[in-house]
């Protein structure tokens, strides 16, 4: 762990310990981190604005617990990523399939929605490798 | 009840039954009188439908929770099922691919387990109408032997699909499936959308939208709440079934008595009414199930129509049977397997590879003080399947070489298939077996236990198929 990473998460460590919860929590809320990471991660999309934090509001839904909100914090301060996270892997997931972002075949270049969370049974996203969105024909010869 | 003696008495409402049934009043005359007793009410698709959008339904307090029906004493292991009109045609996936003519004869191919009492040729027609009752599609073209065209055609294959049927034929096919690649009477076309236990487009075949008509049937009387917990014997007779409905204790006479409650319930049944036959509860266990996810190079895996879009056969056959298991692959169109790497969204497919296993005698189910609530204990898993688990991690580079494969991610096992095997097997006498070839009880000769229970071995194919077509088969022969 460099001095840098350390310095952090000590910092982290003792708020979470000797900072009254209250004071704590104006320091940010999951969902703040939820978002920061999405737009982090993503940062190579256009996303609309104001859609990732509706996605996060949708997906939290009043999740706020101190610890939790500790450890959100430390994640996104070490930079920690999908690829070490299941936790941030799953969140941005999600936001990808609860998105336009499948419908509008992954173009980059076009912005990206959120329709409603990822649901078979509510929200209008088909499965990204499907038919629906990739007919027969197109890939007849891939 | 209308009556107080039956000329059919049928437990349960699940495909085992439901077959049976369609069978039976097929060749039965008009005033026959049968009864059917069902555990569960009916809860019909489109308020499952509600539950799943968290909307309020009334119908929710049918849900019978299986932790509740069953002792589970084996942490590791799950055993999801539903009660209800219907049983489990409420929450299975509709995988139907007929087993291989070689999972009949076991001992005498491999030296493993038990051979069948019958075989691949005596259901191959029961095989052909359950596959019509259910409108199931699928290929021309199967590794078992199969001839002419599905009711429906086959799903779509992914592009991996494409190479992998390109390099193996026969040995990687569109996944047969109750599943409707089109719209069909009473069902609407598979959205693909990989949530199949209740189908969000009602697409797959279920019991409640099947056109059977068994239950429409003016012979048929049809009790719902009667849970059945034991049987009156009298010398090698069944004279009655003793159930439980709205708390009071009832019985009712019958000439014949069949059993098609999932495994669990058949085997406590006839334990709670002393049948001694050893083999009673014996040997229940299912497949294993191991995910792996495989990793594109540079290629997406687009396509494909259904959740599990085909299978491929080329670890099931063969003289490694004799050391190790069958395996089953089936290749599953999971939105939830998406790569997060820029670019490469949809460069991975995933395979669920599912491990035939043999029944164990310390994997068993027993009656308990309550009679209504049986153990289930399942304390291993033979060497036998574990072996072949080893010797696919070897292998699958090697059949997969025919694409880019960018790296192999396995998963750990799955706690459950959703398939209750075992503990009223099948055999050639009683010695080795609780049925008969018909599923007829070797010494109660009025009393058929069908369903999965009856498998003398369990095969790495999925059972519903074959249960079916075993109902089908036990009431064409013996009416």
């Amino acid at each position: 762990m460099n001095r840098r990473k350390f310095l952090i998460l000590s910092g982290v460590a003792v708020g979470g310990v000797a900072i009254p919860a209250s004071v704590f929590f104006v320091s940010g809320t999951i969902k703040n981190y939820a978002v920061l990471f999405i737009e982090r991660e993503l940062s190579y999309l256009k996303l609309e604005p104001g859609s990732v934090a509706k996605y996060v509001d949708d997906r939290f839904d009043g999740t706020n617990n101190l610890m939790d909100r500790v450890k959100w914090k430390a994640m996104y301060y070490l930079n920690v990523s999908w690829k070490s996270s299941d936790q941030i892997l799953e969140l941005i997931k999600y936001y990808l399939l609860s998105s336009d972002f499948f419908i509008n075949k992954m173009d980059e270049s076009k912005m990206v929605s959120y329709l409603g969370l990822y649901s078979p049974y509510k929200s209008p996203v088909p499965n990204p490798f499907a038919y629906t969105l990739h007919p027969p024909i197109e890939i007849k010869n891939a | 009840m209308k009556r107080d003696y039956y000329d059919l008495v049928v437990v349960g409402t699940g495909f085992a039954s439901s077959f049976f049934l369609k069978k039976y009043l097929s060749k039965a005359k008009r005033d026959q009188k049968i009864l059917v007793l069902e555990r569960g009410h009916f809860y019909p698709h489109e308020e499952r439908l509600k539950a799943k959008r968290k909307e309020h339904t009334d119908y929710e307090k049918y849900e019978e929770p299986w932790e509740k029906a069953i002792n589970n004493n084996s942490p590791y292991k799950k055993w999801p099922f539903t009660t209800g009109l219907g049983g489990c045609s409420n929450c299975w996936w509709g995988c139907t691919p007929r087993f291989m003519p070689s999972d009949f004869k076991m001992k005498t191919l491999y030296g493993v387990g038990e051979d069948w009492p019958i075989d691949y040729n005596d259901l191959d027609p029961y095989y052909y109408e359950a596959e019509e009752l259910m409108h199931v599609s699928g290929p021309e073209g199967t590794p078992f032997p199969r001839v002419g065209k599905y009711p429906l055609p086959a799903h779509e294959f992914s592009i991996v699909d494409k190479i992998l049927h390109k390099t193996y034929g026969n040995k990687y096919i569109s996944q047969p499936t109750a599943r409707a690649s089109r719209s069909t009477v009473g069902r609407n076309r598979c959205m693909t959308s990989s949530t199949c236990d209740t189908c969000p487009v009602n697409a797959k075949f279920t019991i409640e939208n099947s056109n059977l008509g068994v239950y429409e049937d003016d012979r048929v009387e049809l009790v719902y709440g009667a849970q059945v917990y034991s049987l009156e014997l009298s010398g090698d007779v069944v004279k009655k079934v003793h159930f439980i409905q709205d708390g009071k204790e009832q019985s009712i006479g019958g000439e014949v008595i069949v059993l098609g409650a999932n495994p669990f319930f058949n085997s406590n049944i006839l334990q709670n009414a002393g049948d001694k036959n050893p083999f009673v509860g014996k040997g229940v266990g299912e497949q294993l199930g191991v995910q792996v996810l495989i990793y594109l190079d540079n290629m997406s895996n687009a396509g494909g129509s259904t959740w599990v879009n085909a299978n491929g056969y080329m670890l099931y056959d063969g003289a490694h049977r004799k050391d190790f298991a069958a395996c089953l692959m089936e290749v599953s169109n999971a939105p939830y397997y998406i790569r997060l790497e820029r670019g490469k969204y949809l460069n991975i497919a995933s395979f669920r590879l599912l491990f035939e296993d043999i029944p164990l005698d310390n994997n068993y189910v027993k009656n308990t003080s309550n009679k209504l609530v049986p153990d289930v204990f399942h304390t291993k898993r033979s060497d036998y399947t574990l072996k072949a688990l080893e010797n696919m991690k070897k292998k699958l580079p090697d059949i997969l070489s025919c694409l880019p494969v960018e790296k192999l991610k396995f998963l750990d096992p799955f706690p459950n298939e959703g398939h209750i095997i075992g503990g009223t097997r099948m055999s050639k006498d009683s010695a080795s077996g609780v049925v008969d070839k018909h599923m007829v009880h070797h010494q109660y000769r009025n009393l058929f236990v069908l369903g999965a229970g009856a498998f003398t071995t369990y095969s790495a194919s999925n059972p519903t198929l074959t249960l079916s077509a075993m109902s089908l088969f036990a009431a064409d022969k013996v009416f």
